[in-house]
């Protein structure tokens, strides 16, 4: 009687043991499953100015920077603010006509970049959709306050982004936000500044 | 015996169940557009509006005037110009979304670097019972323009709505290097 209650408590000990042992091993493999993600997401491939860059929906090549009071449509910026200009060779990849190309270039080391604005080098004008399979020289333009102090090397990430046949929401295809894919140091070239004249 | 016959059963509902998983339609499918083909030659119509492609023209270079200023327009592929007739059968309606399904399979919408152009369907309201003429124009990789398929809807992305898709002849297909858009049409 007594022999039979000590190996039934011996048993539900050792399942216990188990079940703890079994709840450790799950901790650690998440944690250093974790710690891998973490430290890959910090590799991010540094590539050379005008290198070629896929980044799943669209292939950039960032060719040159500049700093300068113009923007390339022939305007002036508007006064108090400075405008970095980006050369690039931008290309749709995807099967649709697209102008989601906002967030593919990130500016680093500057503080709250605006929204770039994008510019067609054949009009000089606004750029709109690209269209699959047609490369286009572009240029793209932060505006950012006349007194922000700008680095002779400017860091640049580009974003990639990823194709899904089905989303998990609707099961419609889509492009998803896959992280940074690149950088590239970008030296800024500087303009020389056009004197505001004053009607 | 009996625990092959429930281990058999596990299996046949396991199959059964992922048959109607994979063959279930997205949602994206049923609320998609409701979609209507046919040729160049005839009139395509639907329930809201129908259509009908005169032209189509393969051009180098658009010329159009904005605001008293020549606007010149080059591509490297090449524009493309319907121009079509629409007609809307009970109320107003727009036709604004217009794409062009090349022949790799890729989809062109119209192009915003010639919307500013003068008699731009997309930019016109058709009314019941007044046929409507006017241009679509798309910039496209030249080798794209061998097998196309002009599709209109009221807006892009439509939903439980009207979807023409008209196939396009290649033998009508006229080159030009140059076209000029005027006020009333080509």
């Amino acid at each position: 009687m007594l022999k039979a209650i000590s190996r039934k408590a011996n048993k539900a000990l050792l399942a216990k043991v188990l079940a703890g042992i079994g709840g450790f091993i799950a901790a650690a493999i998440s944690l250093g499953y974790s710690l891998y993600e973490k430290r890959q997401a910090d590799i991010i491939p540094q590539v050379a100015a005008a290198a070629p860059i896929e980044a799943g929906r669209w292939k950039v090549s960032l060719n040159a920077g500049a700093i300068g009071s113009e923007l390339p449509n022939g305007s002036r910026v508007s006064s108090g603010k400075q405008a970095i200009v980006i050369d690039m060779t931008l290309e749709n990849l995807s099967a649709e006509s697209s102008n989601i190309y906002r967030d593919l270039v990130r500016l680093q080391g500057i503080p709250n970049p605006p929204m770039p604005q994008y510019y067609l080098v054949r009009d000089k004008d606004v750029l709109w959709d690209m269209q699959p399979m047609m490369p286009e020289a572009v240029k793209a333009v932060w505006q950012v306050p006349a007194d922000l102090k700008l680095p002779d090397v400017l860091k640049v990430k580009v974003d990639g982004a990823q194709f899904k046949p089905r989303d998990n929401l609707y099961a419609a295809p889509g492009w998803f936000s896959s992280g940074s894919v690149a950088q590239v140091a970008l030296p800024l070239a500087k303009t020389p500044v056009v004197t505001e004249i004053k009607p | 015996m009996r625990i092959v016959f429930s281990i058999a059963m596990t299996i046949v509902s396991l199959a059964v169940l992922a048959a109607l998983q994979a063959t279930t339609p997205p949602y994206a499918m049923l609320t998609g557009p409701i979609k209507t083909t046919g040729r160049q030659a005839d009139v395509v119509a639907g329930t809201m509006f129908s259509a009908r492609v005169k032209q189509v023209q393969k051009v180098r270079t658009l010329v159009w005037d904005q605001f008293g200023r020549a606007v010149e327009r080059q591509s490297s592929g090449t524009w493309v110009v319907f121009s079509a007739e629409l007609q809307a059968m009970r109320e107003t309606l727009p036709v604004r979304g217009a794409t062009v399904i090349g022949a790799s399979g890729r989809l062109y919408r119209q192009s915003r670097r010639a919307d500013s152009a003068p008699n731009v369907l997309s930019a016109k309201l058709v009314q019941p019972g007044l046929p409507t003429t006017g241009i679509f124009i798309f910039e496209m990789p030249e080798e794209e323009t061998r097998d196309m398929e002009l599709v209109l809807s009221r807006q892009y992305g439509p939903q439980l709505e009207d979807e023409l898709g008209i196939r396009l002849e290649q033998n009508g297909i006229v080159s030009r290097d140059r076209l000029e858009i005027g006020k009333n049409g080509l």
